[in-house]
């Protein structure tokens, strides 16, 4: 394989590579602004130049300075073999500090109000590549802040002309709505006139921006980024299964960013993903567990709910009536699975069923025109649902049959020998649907066990309503549209007494064996994340009546136990681990 | 064969038709029609030329080491040999063989004014010269881009090649009528006018490009080059309108006639052979475009063709050939006007040869000033050490020329104006080399006049006296 040396280090490259991937594929740093992956090159910062070296063929392979000794642009010169290439020479470090400046001079230096701070390219590189000092003692420009469109704002101010925006807006989501007007150091960034920065994908120039021009109105002042822990996840509302970072500080998620996965989301996520989790702390939420007590829903504890929702199930079954399971397309692989285990145990005939799958609008795929098998192309999917495929699978390989779509379901679930149904919804609005409250009926005389998270009418025809957790709040696997199967984490703790799906399943059980209260200890309450101020204060995590119910776990379990799902051992793909944050900062002992 | 100084009294090539002193009066100077051109010999190279192969031109042309007239000096021929085969059985302007040749009439360089002429008078030297071109290089289609400021250039082209469609050199029936599209080596070319809208960066080669096809004039990254990979992505020749105007004669006359005039170069590098449309300014007497051979002295053409320096004043300094060259010191009134210039009298080159004269009472430090203000308004603001350090450049002008500053602000101003350029590397294109060069030589070449405009810097130094050392 061809080798290229970077800074002292050898790096292995393919034909085609420009310097600056190699080296950052080796983690070689070299300061960048305006390339990135997913977009064309441009090289106008000018900050990751260096001087390169190749050999000469006529000259016995001897290594002459590359374009005669002149910087290179590393994003925009190919790596050759044998190439040595500096960007930590002093003529490249000279110009390193030389373009921090000048993109500092007109630069309004506004770090403590500005949202980009702790996660900025210009802060980063100052304090790496910049000098301490300004030697700026004129007038700086002072460019205006703009609405770009519904969820943008852009400090023009603040904007250092990398273009990656521009380029985003041409190259991938082809609607063109940026452009850049004006010349010289007076230039910005604009949208035409009447025409806002508005497409389904629009907000991810928030992210491609290195610096904090580019500002999220929905994230506007709401947190200092320092604050925020990443948890790595998978989009839970549609079925892209996009890669995402959930960000969350005290048990509340503040944005939702996309994790680089190239074979899925590339670099992107839809507006509709990223904003997608505003249900998560919606007043709507379930926070505790209701049951039915002289005809009016009251909340209860966990335990006397459990209680009463094994109780009426017992009794349905023990009558020789059907149990009907509906899992919602929203649920993770392993909670589907342990639901469906729970039914089948009460009732070894029980109706299985996938929850409705949700459709809006169409399919689209970027850039217009591309086909969904490019290497560049991004999708956007019109099912909303995460895991439509992973629940038939899961009930599949349970039943030994094809799992009963919505309809027929509903046509089952309410023929007279079915005697309680166990309804999961955690769709992202309350679910209206008309066939499934009929089959809630309370007039019908089934005894009907509702586990959902936000309240609605489905909620007000249930006999126990058990509070569910959103995906954020919970582990599992999701097999999103193109059947590929991916694990995530919970981010943050479920809200007040909710529980995830899988955990009351697990409860249930535990309550129909009459499984006291106590049984539990409480050690094994899983707190999701122990790093400090990560949990609400105070915070009452409901404590699980059953075993603790762990994603992982049920993953092996189902590999295990079923043939058919032996790709839960083998084809889950899991975030890659975290890089340690290198600490710029050394501790001194005094 | 080629002789090696320069002759004083040479003969009109480009200003052949065009009434320029010492063998006519500027007041004498009028439009060429059709008739009048090809009265004059016109379109005889043309003819010539068609009756050769297309190698056989380029050929003739390498040979006569014909260099660039827009400004950087780059062999023609050369130029020509980079662009690639036209696809095995493909004719030129096929899809899939599409190349095309985009004139360099956008003349923005401050002080140059010389496509001008040829434009205003002589068009169909122009539009032949371009028919030439198109034949030796394959070339399809033709695109003039000329800047948006020269409305009446624009009007006297768009008839000149009403005239020239007409009469057969381009479209359906051209490259002389009558013989056209009979098969051999002939093909159809056609020929449009393109106005810009009036920025510098335009006249970049491929900020030109970039304008040509309607999106904002900001220079590409090269490689590739235009010769790959130019207009539409497709191979192209740029060439400026001076450059092309000089192919009627060398194909008329050949390249050895060509070749003798103008000069080798005295420092071994490539010569400059040829004559060359010089537009002089300033403080002169007689300024205007003139027609010498490459090589004469900056004296001689002010002292003796154009009446001196106005007033009897003492010369300064002059710009030899645009702004983006830098300037000539007092004592280099002798330079020679030729491609070696840049490296004998440190300045960027030889630019477009259109010298800017200053006398004795010029601001130096306001010349400074109003060049960088130029720059400042004109740089496309892609590469962050042109678009800022343009800027600042211009304030930190402003303020040695207000006299707010000091000697280290006049070092900074040095050290931003050698941090830019496409030279070392640090942007795209030569705008900010111009910026570079024209600053960093007028300060070095006059740095007393900047010095007596700024306050001295005081560097506190710690003094350790007797005792007090130690304490
Ligand atoms: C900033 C800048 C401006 C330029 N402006 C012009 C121009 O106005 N006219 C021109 O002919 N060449 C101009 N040039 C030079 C062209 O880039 C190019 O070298 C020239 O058109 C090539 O033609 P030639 O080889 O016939 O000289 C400019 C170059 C730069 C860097
Ligand atoms: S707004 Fe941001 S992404 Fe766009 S050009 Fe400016 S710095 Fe770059
Ligand atoms: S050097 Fe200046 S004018 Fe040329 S491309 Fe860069 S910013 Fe534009
Ligand atoms: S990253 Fe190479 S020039 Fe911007």
């Amino acid at each position: 394989m061809p080798t290229i040396t970077i800074n002292g280090v050898a790096c292995e490259f393919t034909p085609g590579q420009m310097i600056l991937q190699v080296a950052n594929a080796h983690g070689v740093e070299i300061p960048f602004y305006c390339y990135h992956d997913g977009l064309s090159i441009a090289a106008n910062c000018r900050i990751c130049l260096g001087e390169a070296w190749a050999p000469n063929p006529r000259n016995d392979n001897k290594l002459e300075p590359f374009m005669g000794g002149k910087l290179v642009p590393t994003c925009q010169t190919q790596a050759q073999d044998g190439m040595v290439v500096h960007t930590d020479s002093p003529k490249a470090v000279a110009n390193q500090k030389a373009v921090m400046e000048y993109l500092l001079i007109n630069h309004p230096l506004d770090c403590p109000v500005c949202d980009q701070a702790g996660e900025c390219l210009l802060q980063d590189y100052s304090y790496q590549y910049g000098r301490g000092v300004s030697r700026f003692e004129e007038t700086k420009v002072k460019n205006p802040k703009k609405n770009l469109g519904p969820n943008v704002y852009l400090y023009s101010d603040r904007c250092i002309m990398c273009t990656r925006c521009v380029r985003f807006t041409r190259e991938v989501s082809g609607t063109a709505e940026l452009y850049v007007d004006g010349r010289g150091n007076r230039e910005e960034i604009d949208v035409f006139p009447g025409v806002a920065l508005d497409n389904e994908i629009a907000a991810n120039v928030i992210d491609l921006c290195p610096v904090g021009a580019l500002l999220d109105k929905d994230f506007l002042f709401a947190q200092r980024v320092w604050f925020l822990k990443r948890t790595a996840s998978i989009d839970g509302i549609t079925a892209s299964g996009d890669n995402l970072w959930v960000e969350h500080n005290e048990g509340k998620v503040y944005r939702i960013k996309p994790r680089t996965n190239l074979e899925i989301n590339k670099h992107w996520i839809t507006d509709e993903v990223r904003y997608g989790w505003k249900h998560v702390h919606s007043d709507d939420r379930l926070r505790s567990p209701r049951r039915r007590q002289y005809g009016a829903l009251v909340e209860d504890d966990w335990n006397r709910c459990l209680d009463k929702a094994a109780e009426g199930l017992a009794e349905a079954a023990e009558a020789g009536k059907r149990i009907a399971l509906l899992v919602s397309p929203m649920l993770p692989c392993e909670e589907a699975f342990a639901l469906a285990e729970f039914a089948l145990s009460l009732d070894p005939h029980a109706v299985l069923g996938v929850g409705p799958v949700p459709f809006e609008g169409q399919d689209k795929v970027f850039p217009p025109g591309a086909s969904e098998d490019d290497a560049r192309a991004f999708k956007l999917y019109a099912e909303k649902a995460p895991n439509a495929r992973g629940v038939r699978r899961v009930l599949a390989a349970l039943t030994g049959a094809e799992p009963l779509e919505f309809a027929k379901w509903t046509a089952r679930a309410q023929a007279d020998d079915a005697g309680a149904v166990i309804i999961t919804a955690n769709y992202r609005e309350a679910c209206p649907i008309p066939d499934l409250l009929r089959v809630a009926d309370r007039e019908s005389g089934r005894f009907v066990v509702v586990i959902d998270t936000l309240n609605g009418p489905l909620v007000e025809s249930a006999d126990v309503v058990l509070p569910g957790a959103t995906w954020v709040e919970k582990g599992g696997t999701f097999e999103n549209a193109r059947g590929t199967l991916q694990a995530f984490d919970a981010a943050i703790p479920p809200i007040e007494f909710a529980k995830p799906e899988g955990q009351i399943a697990s409860d249930l059980e535990a309550a129909l064996r009459g499984v006291e209260v106590s049984a539990t200890s409480a050690s094994s309450v899983v707190v999701v994340d122990e790093g400090p101020g990560q949990v609400p204060q105070a915070a009452e995590i409901a404590t699980p009546r059953g075993p603790t119910f762990s994603p992982a776990d049920t993953r092996t379990r189902m590999g295990d136990t079923h043939a058919a799902l032996a790709m839960f051992k083998t084809d889950v793909r899991y975030p890659e681990a975290a890089k340690p944050e290198e600490a710029d900062m050394r501790m001194v002992e005094l | 064969m080629p002789k090696k100084t320069y002759d004083a009294t040479p003969e009109h090539v480009l200003c052949r038709r065009i009434p320029t002193p010492p063998f006519g009066r500027f007041e004498d100077r009028r439009i060429i029609s059709y008739d009048d051109y090809t009265a004059d010999s016109g379109y005889e190279a043309l003819r010539k030329s068609i009756g050769m192969k297309p190698g056989d031109v380029t050929e003739e042309v390498r040979k006569s080491v014909l260099r660039g007239r827009g400004g950087a000096g780059f062999p023609c021929g050369v130029k020509w040999g980079f662009l690639p085969p036209i696809p095995e059985g493909k004719a030129p302007g096929e899809p899939g063989a599409e190349r095309y040749l985009a004139v360099n009439a956008d003349e923005s360089e401050p002080g140059t004014f010389k496509d001008r002429l040829l434009m205003d008078f002589d068009p169909h030297l122009l539009l032949e010269g371009i028919a030439i071109c198109c034949y030796a290089c394959r070339l399809s289609k033709a695109y003039i881009f000329i800047r948006g400021e020269y409305h009446h250039q624009a009007k006297v082209l768009e008839n000149a090649l009403r005239e020239a469609y007409d009469n057969g050199i381009f479209g359906e029936k051209g490259l002389i009528a009558g013989d056209a599209n009979t098969g051999g080596d002939r093909f159809r070319v056609d020929c449009y006018v393109h106005r810009g809208a009036g920025a510098y960066i335009c006249g970049e080669e491929t900020g030109l490009l970039e304008a040509l096809e309607g999106k904002r004039g900001w220079p590409r990254l090269k490689p590739p080059f235009p010769a790959v990979q130019g207009l539409f992505g497709k191979p192209t020749i740029i060439n400026n309108v001076e450059t092309l105007c000089h192919l009627p004669s060398i194909l008329s006359n050949g390249a050895d006639w060509f070749c003798g005039q103008g000069v080798e170069s005295s420092i071994g590098g490539p010569p400059s052979f040829g004559t060359k449309l010089m537009g002089v300014s300033g403080h002169v007497e007689r300024p205007g475009v003139y027609e010498f051979e490459l090589g004469i002295p900056l004296r001689t053409i002010v002292e003796e063709h154009c009446g001196g320096m106005r007033g009897d004043k003492k010369f300064k300094g002059a710009i030899p050939g645009g702004i983006s060259m830098g300037i000539l010191g007092t004592d280099q009134y002798d330079a020679e006007l030729d491609f070696d210039i840049g490296r004998k009298h440190n300045v960027l080159g030889l630019g477009t040869a259109c010298p800017t004269v200053f006398d004795e009472d010029t601001d130096m430090v306001a010349v400074a000033r109003n060049i960088s203000r130029f720059f400042k308004h004109e740089s496309c603001g892609q590469c962050t050490p042109c678009r800022e350090g343009s800027g600042w450049l211009y304030q930190l002008m402003t303020r040695i020329e207000e006299g707010g500053a000091k000697t280290k602000d006049l070092d900074l101003a040095l050290e931003v104006a050698t941090s830019m350029g496409s030279m070392p590397g640090t942007t795209i294109c030569g705008l900010a080399d111009g910026n570079n060069w024209a600053i960093r030589t007028i300060i070095n070449k006059f740095r007393d006049e900047f010095e007596a405009r700024v306050a001295r810097t005081f560097v506190p130094v710690k003094v350790s006296v007797g005792a007090m050392a130690k304490g």
